[in-house]
């Protein structure tokens, strides 16, 4: 009975945090000037880690980690990474049946950690390796000594009774990053951001620490993904499409966990993979907007009346007439950057950063909620373009219709201000809660 | 004053009754009758020599009653639960002639006595089933106060406390300032029982002993000496000196009398500069304390000591009911004439600062939940290294969401600060909680006694998985 409920739960949570991800209300941001680093001059090995911490921090930007971690979507805001606070109390998390039916149990409190280096109440005395296998595998750092993991769970030296991160971090997807990524994140973590002594009490969850619904999960989702091509995937016609290029589109799609809500999770083996709701029993609609009742999935109508809400339909994005096919690739990559709906938004190249400016539209019609672009924006133009070329010729056509999700009459634009999501580009590193990085 | 007396014994003794099992003539919900506070044995010396404590401990495993009415397989030392205490002086030549007649190896280590490595009885010196060792050490001027003896093997420790592994070991000093006070020793453990009256002791990779990992094991029993909700009389007036040790695994006790205020005298080390009186104290597992308790109630009435509702836990596994107080002893104010209260000196005796200008290293002890600094005990591994003479801060951060409390064998520290906040008076200790998300400073000094010593969190279930580590001291 838990199983089955916190199954559900992990699929929720990760919807749940991707929709909080991108509708973290922040404060102001104020422009630093770049530091000027061509003044000092770095040895080979500073260097390396200076760059290795630059890595660290597009990816910890790239994938909303903030978020949940608390300040803004970008490093120069208040409460950077430092967990749950007061100030971000919506930050805590319901798991379990609680989150579709109000009172339901089991119902787990979980709590973002504080990814600071401080040393008490951070991430401050682990290891680098510690947090590589956090993200790798999912294990606790207070939970789980610093070794090299060589083994999978029930082997050689992977922890007996695993201590699993409650299921709102979404390691799952995180764990397909090549090795030099996690390292990075690590890095920056551990390097690059300053430490705010910050107690976060410890989240709430089962006495198994999760094991029960991971251990299905897991085995449902391996790692590494299938042999390209997947079942949900097709081999290009040759000649007209880069092959490095779509499979690194590929890794972009499942390490940015897109299966989490438009189906199949990481596995392009899974039925339904990213073809949107209605096929993948993981790709559900669920409502956005300011709810003001604890279940946030299920339909509008267990909202108080008068509370606006609107339910979100992750889209099909297989390249059937019914998913991207209609769009160009221009019009995907202002989507991915911009958050612009490819429906309403001309094929036009995008010169400005954001409403108000050259030839941004005036006024922009932007993806529901849900859909981490703010997050995903601050991905590299190379990446952005490989996702696409993944989705238009590495994955089978699917015809599946999915409604279009409902919107408020500004179409979100109210919601996608600068001020609330952050600049584009991110502001220079490094911002006052960052540090240089070099010893 | 009769008929509420007996209610209230009724209603504290009625969960206990519910929670194990009964006895074969005990009706549902009958109460256990209330009985005075026993002590455990002294262990008798066999030596005539002045100045020498010879005695004979043999650990066996047998047959008893630890729940009256309930036959129970346990460990004994000399066949009682608790074990016989061990009673010194200073500067006593102390021998132990142990005998391991257990089906396993096992070792007795003296908690919080400063003795030489060979006869700390560490997971470094077992005594293998059937085997002898006798334990020779000289008991260190100064060191008067209430410590413990238990088992100590690798990775046994807490399956064989738990099936009734653990005795006291008072050291009196020659001038004890409150030697006219008569004296209680009160050890708590608690225990678990399955339905056969079996010893609750789950494998660690089940559901329940993954359980009791986390948290350290915990019964629902609650044994003062070996009794439950013993009573203990007081008549008006009068002062107690009490010598409490937690003897638990794990549980940790918030102790008050309701209404009442302690003295508190002692800790691990014995006696205080001077008394600090307080509503409760809190004790962590394998801690001591001294606290005098005087007479103010009523001719007639009775008390409890209670054990206060604590937060030890992280939320994963906090305990059902775990904000529920528990009540340990009834305290029962002997209805007869006042006594004239005795003077209870303002000075104790003189407890000095270690000087904090000869510190020459700071070492930091991260605690996680079964590790320090992120390791795992390895017996082939030294994780620290010192040299006689040395004085040292040690900075214990508990980085996890509950307390570990921490302990260092064969030398006492004072706690300096916690979180920064400085310790208002000089005490000696062993044993320091550390509670969740916070940080301990405590100064040590290595006077003498070479070896590799073990550092370790004194839950025992964390201990036995491994939240240990060694130190050197050359």
């Amino acid at each position: 009975m838990r199983g089955k409920g916190t199954g559900a739960a992990l699929r929720f949570a990760i919807i749940l945090m991707l929709a909080v991800a991108t509708s973290a209300l922040v404060s102001a941001y104020t422009q630093r000037p770049d530091p000027d680093l061509s003044a000092t001059r770095l040895s080979v090995h500073e260097q390396a880690e200076q760059e290795q911490i630059m890595r660290g921090r597009q990816l910890v930007l790239e994938h909303a980690c903030s978020g949940c971690h608390g300040g803004s979507l970008t490093p120069d805001g208040p409460a950077w990474l430092m967990g749950l606070t007061e100030s971000l109390p919506g930050n805590e998390f319901l798991i379990g049946p609680c989150v579709m039916e109000q009172g339901a149990q089991p119902c787990f409190r979980t709590r973002p950690r504080n990814l600071t280096p401080d040393n008490l109440t951070g991430l401050g005395r682990f290891s680098e390796r510690q947090i590589f296998n956090a993200l790798r595998y999912g294990l606790r750092p207070g939970e789980t000594p610093d070794v090299e993991i060589t083994s999978t769970p029930g082997q050689g030296n992977f922890p007996a009774s695993p201590k699993y991160l409650a299921p709102p971090m979404p390691w799952v997807a995180w764990r397909y990053m090549p090795d030099d990524d996690l390292w990075a994140i690590a890095a920056y973590l551990k390097r690059g951001v300053k430490p705010v002594r910050n107690v976060v009490e410890d989240s709430e969850g089962p006495p198994d620490f999760w094991v029960e619904s991971y251990t299905d999960f897991l085995a449902a989702n391996p790692r590494p993904v299938p042999p390209f091509p997947a079942a949900a995937e097709r081999t290009p016609a040759s000649g007209s499409v880069d092959m490095d290029q779509v499979l690194r589109g590929r890794q972009v799609a499942v390490q940015h966990d897109c299966g989490a809500c438009h189906g199949g999770f990481s596995n392009p083996d899974a039925p339904g993979y990213l073809a949107g709701v209605g096929i993948s029993p993981n790709a559900i609609e669920f409502p956005a907007g300011p709810l003001t009742e604890p279940p946030l999935s299920g339909p509008c109508s267990v909202q108080a009346a008068g509370v606006a809400c609107w339910m979100m339909r992750p889209r099909n994005l297989t390249p059937h007439a019914t998913g991207i096919g209609g769009y160009t690739d221009r019009q995907l990559f202002n989507a991915l950057r911009y958050g612009l709906r490819p429906s309403t938004t001309p094929d036009i190249e995008i010169k400005s950063t954001g409403p108000g400016q050259g030839n941004f539209p005036a006024e922009p019609d932007h993806l529901g909620i849900g859909m981490p672009w703010p997050a995903w924006r601050y991905m590299s133009d190379d990446d952005l373009w490989a996702l696409i070329a993944y989705l238009r010729h590495g994955l089978k056509p699917v015809d599946n219709e999915v409604a279009a999700s409902e919107a408020p009459p500004d179409l979100w634009a109210g919601v996608y201000t600068v001020e609330n999501i952050g600049p584009y580009p991110a502001p220079a590193f490094p911002t006052a809660n960052e540090v240089g990085g070099r010893k | 004053m009769t008929v509420p007396v007996a209610v209230l014994l009724l209603v504290v003794a009625a969960p206990a009754a519910n929670a194990m099992p009964l006895r074969a003539d005990q009706g549902p919900g009958e109460p256990i009758a209330a009985e005075p506070l026993t002590s455990p044995a002294v262990l008798e010396n066999e030596s005539r020599g002045p100045g020498t404590v010879e005695v004979t401990l043999v650990a066996s495993a047998t047959r008893m009653s630890l729940v009256p009415g309930v036959e129970t397989d346990v460990y004994a030392y000399n066949g009682t639960v608790p074990g016989p205490t061990l009673e010194v002086r200073e500067g006593d030549r102390v021998i132990i002639h142990f005998r391991n007649d257990l089906p396993e190896e096992t070792t007795v280590h003296w908690h919080g006595l400063h003795i030489p490595w060979s006869a700390d009885g560490s997971p470094f010196h077992p005594v293998a089933a059937g085997e002898s060792f006798n334990f020779e050490y000289t008991i260190p001027e100064g060191s008067a106060g209430t410590y413990w003896y238990h088992p100590h093997p690798h990775h046994r420790t807490a399956p064989q406390v738990a099936k009734g592994l653990y005795g006291a070991i008072i050291v009196r000093a020659a001038d004890d300032p409150l030697r006219q006070i008569p004296e209680k020793l009160l050890i708590l453990s608690d225990n678990r029982f399955l339905a056969d009256g079996s010893i609750d002791v789950p494998d660690r990779h089940t559901p329940v002993g993954n359980i009791d990992f986390e948290n350290g094991r915990e019964g629902d029993v609650l044994f003062v000496n070996g009794q439950i909700m013993p009573t203990i009389g007081l008549r008006a007036g009068e002062v107690q000196r009490w010598r409490v040790v937690n003897a638990s695994a794990a549980r940790m006790y918030r102790l008050a009398i309701p209404g009442q205020e302690l003295l508190h005298v002692g800790s691990d080390g014995g006696l205080f500069e001077n008394p600090v009186p307080t509503d409760e104290i809190l004790i962590a597992a394998s801690e001591r304390v001294e606290l005098l308790v005087r007479g103010t109630g009523q001719p007639g009435t009775t008390t409890v000591l209670r054990d206060l509702p604590y937060d030890r836990y992280i939320p994963q596994t906090r305990p059902a009911g775990w904000s529920e107080p528990n009540d340990l002893l009834t305290v029962r104010y002997a209805d007869a004439a006042p006594v004239e209260p005795v003077a209870i000196p303002s000075t104790l005796r003189r407890v000095e600062w270690l000087d904090t200008t000869l510190v020459t290293t700071t070492r930091v002890m991260v605690l996680t939940q079964g590790f320090i600094n992120n390791r795992a005990m390895d017996m082939a591994r030294v994780d620290e290294t010192t040299t006689l003479g040395t004085t040292e801060i040690w900075q214990v951060e508990n980085l996890v969401g509950m307390d570990h409390p921490f302990h260092l064998h064969g030398f006492s520290f004072q706690v300096l600060d916690r979180n920064g906040e400085p310790e208002p008076y000089a005490s000696w200790q062993d044993t320091v909680n550390v509670p969740a998300h916070s940080m301990v400073r405590f100064v040590v000094r290595f006077t003498d006694y070479p070896g590799k010593w073990m550092f370790h969190c004194h839950i025992l279930d964390h201990e036995s998985a491994g939240m240990m580590g060694i130190l050197e001291v050359r």
